[in-house]
């Protein structure tokens, strides 16, 4: 297990200059290629051998590039512990996660540190930004780790700052910001980039309805005008309405998987309102 | 139960606890071993040459020692602070889960007896070890032998270490139960969350200050070093001294204050260095911490000049004795006799007070001086005892000689007719630093007779000086800076006008080791004129000091001729013929009191300056171990949140590296340079007794000094790569 990972050239390739997608898909549907995310059988395990909690069950899915996929599930789902398996802040104890063709289970610490400084977004409910540095020099982070030049990171920081409307506040520090600022301030440094995916862990969490909407609108864009792939793990079905398809976990395994569709943000609302009813229903605590 | 859970809390919170024992362990190790002076210094058989020095020397420690604790007891406080910021949540469950503030409040106090048990046992144990290795040091020290080495403990010493540990101990617990009183549970429950704000300070007035407290430093620097140190004491220099002072105390003071902000400044300048790596986070970390760090920096960085300063000033003072006692010293005996000048006498014959008015005594200027070794007859030994019997110089005096200087002031005159300043002038050299405004350069120089000065010469041995009736030389056994103006005044061949007399040198230079008149550990002589006996007789000086220089009949050193001398004895008035006082006895010495009271001075010196500098260094160090650690787990969330963004525990180290050095070498750079510029004053004052090395002993202590100092560096930087490890992992826990 884990040890047949596919070759691929592109795991190393430093991170590309911004280019702001031209080509916007319409309606931003999954373009009929290569997956970017590749989840496969994986497991994950805690516990010693008396006492096993399994938090993740032969657990498989796929992520096209260009789609915002959500994740779905009541607390101890194990759609957290996906999110960390995925994104390789947790290893997982079988199974293999392909990013671009590349297998993250079977890469050793110091690679998997790069891998996931250029392949990978992260976006959180507290938005974790450093409060020791202004806004724009948390955006510039990433950048500045993956020794950007200089002119190209304050560049590419007031591109993306443009796009999503935060402009404003890049000088401030993350006190002088509201919770909605510092979350979009968040989302474009887990943009700026140019990951292949960003992985949101509530990320609306922490928001009153407001911000939400505005956070959310904000990821739409991202997903619209940057081809971003975005994978975002909520308990929230307005949150997960933006997404193109939920995923539904439980006890570990994927229960069922919406897709929106041609249909409207409110219909696929509904849509998941049902399913989280019905999940409901069968005794564990709503959602 | 609650002893359970202090215990478990203790061993837990080890890490935490770590600086704390290692500090309050240092301290019960450094009080005790010093406090056991006393027996070392018995041990050391210092006792036998200097009876009552190890009381004294206990004395003073004891007395330093107590003030040492009162530092390192709010150190101590602040070190505990530390731990209790990080505590409190766990103080705050404590309490929701019911129990009681008095019983939070005695796990507590059992944790802090725990720990300050484990140190004092440590410390003692440590201790032991270091008195008794410490007697040899004594011995060196005070060059003595140590007569016979055994194991040794001080019960005053242990008294006194517990009893500064006790103190330590009981300010902390106030300090501490103070925290559980005040504090409300939902305070301590949310006390993790609650992040010190950061306030931003706007860079470019931070720059600002920056400039501003290196520009006052700089004036402080050339202040200084165009006043030089007030020794005279007068009011104007002290009042200058003063406000120079006060300069580089606020000038410090902001340079810390800006530093973050000029460094800040400067890195944005640099484009491509800020923006690069983590080197923003780094620079930012350090602006963050600077509210509450910079005041404190600012401190340390002024007692560590205080440290360097007075060790190395007090180990250079103490070997500049050691270096020219020997020339100091050239016979067995040494006394004089001062004369009273016209003027005076005449001033106190008016005043009925001190000279007794009708049939009282009277006070007169000598025609001639008197013969010292007859007059020491005059003297009384055993006065006021039925023992009582005239002092009796010559039984135990071999061969001898008695040394006449004149007053450069001639009778009636009022202006001396060479001074230091006049020589200075001639050959175009400031006045040596620290005689500025001494009386030196308006009173002249005393002048004896060439035939006088080769009797002199004959009695030491050494080769007669041949004086043409145009000539004379210059005699000085003091340091440097004056030697180095005579030295030139002889070179250049500077013609002397004295009254009318116009004489040249017969020397090139001066010769220091035949220029010694009495006993002592630091030169005395600090300028003599040796002119003919005709120039001599002509210019009609009065008498101004005569010095009589005595070997013994029984050997050099002889201890029962010391014996006598030192019996207690009354000095009587010194008189001419003609019954009036003409002088009083001036100081005496004999060689060996010399020799004793120069290796005291320096074993106390050298001791006073160690255990000040070590503690002082240690607690600094302390201090700013604690400072870090405790920034390292606030920022333990800003790690853990590059950690994620994907950057290497190594860079992260790396950053922290950065961060603490920065901390750890600015105070040692500035109380450097402080030092630097303070010292090279220091220098020339010392240099006027003679030549300053700093060397030896110096630079040893200066290398456990560097030792202590780097060491906590060293231990900061572990444990906060431990702290950064945690928090990174912290979030897989969660």
């Amino acid at each position: 297990m884990g040890k047949h990972s596919a070759p691929n050239p592109q795991v190393a390739a430093p991170v590309a200059p911004t280019a702001p997608a031209t080509f916007a898909h319409a309606g931003g549907a999954a373009a009929a290629q290569q997956p970017v995310l590749d989840v496969r059988h994986i497991e994950k395990v805690y516990g010693s051998r008396n006492n096993v909690t399994r938090a993740l069950a032969d657990v498989s899915f796929t992520v096209m590039r260009g789609e915002f996929v959500g994740i779905m599930g009541a607390s101890g789902s194990g759609k957290s512990t996906l999110l960390n398996c995925v994104s390789t802040i947790d290893a997982v104890t079988s199974g293999n996660v392909l990013v671009n063709g590349a297998d993250v289970t079977a890469m050793k610490s110091a690679k998997l540190t790069r891998f996931r400084r250029e392949q990978l977004g992260f976006i959180f409910q507290d938005s974790n930004l450093l409060d020791t540095l202004t806004a724009r020099e948390n955006i510039a982070l990433p950048l500045t780790i993956s020794r950007v030049p200089a002119r190209e990171v304050l560049m590419r920081v007031e591109a993306v700052a443009q796009r999503l409307s935060i402009k404003e506040v890049l000088d401030k520090y993350p006190y002088q910001m509201s919770g909605g600022q510092q979350q979009r301030v968040a989302a474009a440094r887990a943009l700026v980039t140019d990951p292949a995916i960003i992985m949101a862990d509530e990320p609306t969490g922490a928001l009153d309805s407001k911000n939400a909407r505005l956070l959310l609108e904000c990821f739409e864009t991202m997903n619209r005008d940057y081809q971003a792939t975005v994978l975002m793990v909520t308990h929230d079905s307005f949150a997960a309405s933006y997404t193109h398809r939920v995923l539904f976990i439980r006890d570990g395994r994927i229960f069922t998987e919406l897709r929106r569709g041609t249909s409207t943000r409110q219909e696929f609302f509904e849509r998941i309102m049902e399913v989280v009813a019905m999940m409901g229903g069968e005794g564990s605590d709503a959602l | 139960m609650l002893f359970k859970l202090a215990w478990g809390n203790v061993r837990r919170a080890g890490r935490d606890y770590l600086v704390y024992l290692l500090t309050l362990t240092l301290a019960v190790t450094v009080f005790y071993a010093f406090n056991t002076i006393s027996v070392q210094v018995d041990i050391a058989g210092v006792g036998a040459q200097n009876p009552g020095m190890g009381e004294t020397l206990g004395g003073i420690i004891s007395g330093l020692t107590v003030f040492l604790a009162f530092v390192m007891g709010f150190l101590m406080v602040y070190a505990n602070n530390f731990i209790m910021k990080r505590r409190k949540k766990e103080f705050g469950l404590y309490q929701v889960l019911g129990m009681s503030r008095g019983q939070v409040a005695r796990v507590m106090t059992l944790e802090t007896v725990f720990v300050s048990l484990a140190a004092l046992v440590l410390g003692v144990a440590l201790g032991l070890v270091l008195s008794q290795l410490m007697v040899f040091f004594t011995a060196s020290l005070f060059k003595t032998q140590i007569s016979n080495f055994r194991f040794f403990i001080s019960p005053s010493a242990l008294f006194m270490t517990v009893g500064c540990l006790v103190a330590i101990f009981l300010v902390t617990l106030v300090f501490n139960l103070r925290v559980v009183a005040r504090a409300r549970v939902i305070d301590l429950m949310s006390a993790g969350r609650q992040n010190e704000t950061i306030k931003a300070r706007n860079p470019w007035v931070s720059a600002a200050i920056f400039v501003l407290g290196l520009a006052a430093i700089i004036v402080a620097y050339v202040r200084l070093l165009h006043d030089g140190l007030p020794y005279d004491g007068q009011p104007e220099a002290m009042q200058a001294f003063l406000i120079t002072t006060l300069i580089v105390v606020v000038g410090t003071i902001l340079f810390f204050f800006g530093l973050s902000g000029f460094l800040l400044k400067a890195l944005q300048g640099a484009r491509g260095l800020y923006w690069r790596g983590l080197n923003m986070v780094t620079i930012r970390q350090l602006a963050a911490k600077v509210n509450t760090v910079s005041f404190s920096m600012a401190i340390i960085a002024m007692i560590l000049f205080l440290a360097i300063t007075s060790v190395t000033t007090g180990m250079s003072l103490a070997s500049v004795m050691n270096s020219t006692v020997e020339r100091g010293t050239p016979v067995d005996y040494t006394t004089s006799v001062m004369y009273y000048s016209q003027a005076i006498a005449d001033e106190w014959n008016a005043d009925p007070t001190i000279s007794g008015g009708e049939g009282g005594v009277t006070f007169a200027a000598p025609t001639e001086p008197v013969d010292l070794m007859a007059m020491s007859a005059n003297q009384t030994l055993n006065a006021d005892t039925p023992d009582a019997q005239p002092f009796d110089l010559a039984s135990i005096a071999g061969s001898y000689v008695q040394v006449d200087a004149y007053d450069s002031t001639p009778r009636g005159a009022s202006k001396p007719l060479v001074t230091l300043k006049d020589l200075c002038d001639a050959v175009d050299m400031p006045l040596p630093a620290g005689t500025e405004s001494s009386d030196v350069d308006s009173l002249g120089l005393q002048v004896i007779s060439a035939s006088n000065y080769n009797d002199y010469l004959a009695f030491r041995g050494m080769e007669t000086l041949d004086m043409p009736a145009d000539g004379y030389t210059l005699l000085s056994d003091m340091g440097e800076t004056v030697n180095r103006v005579y030295d030139a005044v002889l070179k250049q061949g500077v013609e002397l006008d004295l009254g009318g007399f116009k004489l040249h040198p017969v020397q090139d230079h001066v010769n220091a080791d035949a220029s010694v008149f009495v006993n002592s550990m630091m030169g005395m002589n600090s300028g003599t004129l040796v002119v003919p006996d005709a120039v001599l007789a002509a210019l009609d000086l009065p008498p101004y000091t005569s010095y009589l220089l005595v070997n013994y009949a029984a050997g050099a050193n002889d201890p029962e001729s010391d014996a006598y001398i030192a019996a207690p004895r009354r000095y009587n008035d010194v008189i001419d013929a003609a019954g009036n006082i003409v002088g009083g006895w001036g100081a005496e010495a004999t060689r060996s009191t010399t020799y004793e009271s120069v290796n005291s001075m320096n074993g106390l010196i050298s001791y006073l300056a160690i255990y000040i500098g070590f503690v002082l260094v240690v607690a600094c160090a302390a201090i700013l171990t604690i400072q870090q650690l405790s920034g390292v787990s606030d920022a333990g969330k800003n790690y853990r949140i590059l950690s994620e963004l994907g950057t290497s525990t190594r860079q992260i180290s790396h950053s922290v590296l950065s961060q603490q050095t920065i901390f750890f070498i600015f105070p040692v750079v500035v109380g450097i340079a402080h030092s630097v510029v303070a010292l090279s004053v220091i220098v020339d004052l010392i240099e006027l007794f003679g030549g300053l090395t700093i060397a030896g002993m110096v630079s040893f202590t200066a290398l456990i000094f560097l030792i202590s100092y780097g060491g906590y560096f060293c231990v900061t930087y572990l444990m906060s790569k431990g702290i950064v490890r945690d928090a990174i992992r912290a979030r897989h826990a969660a």
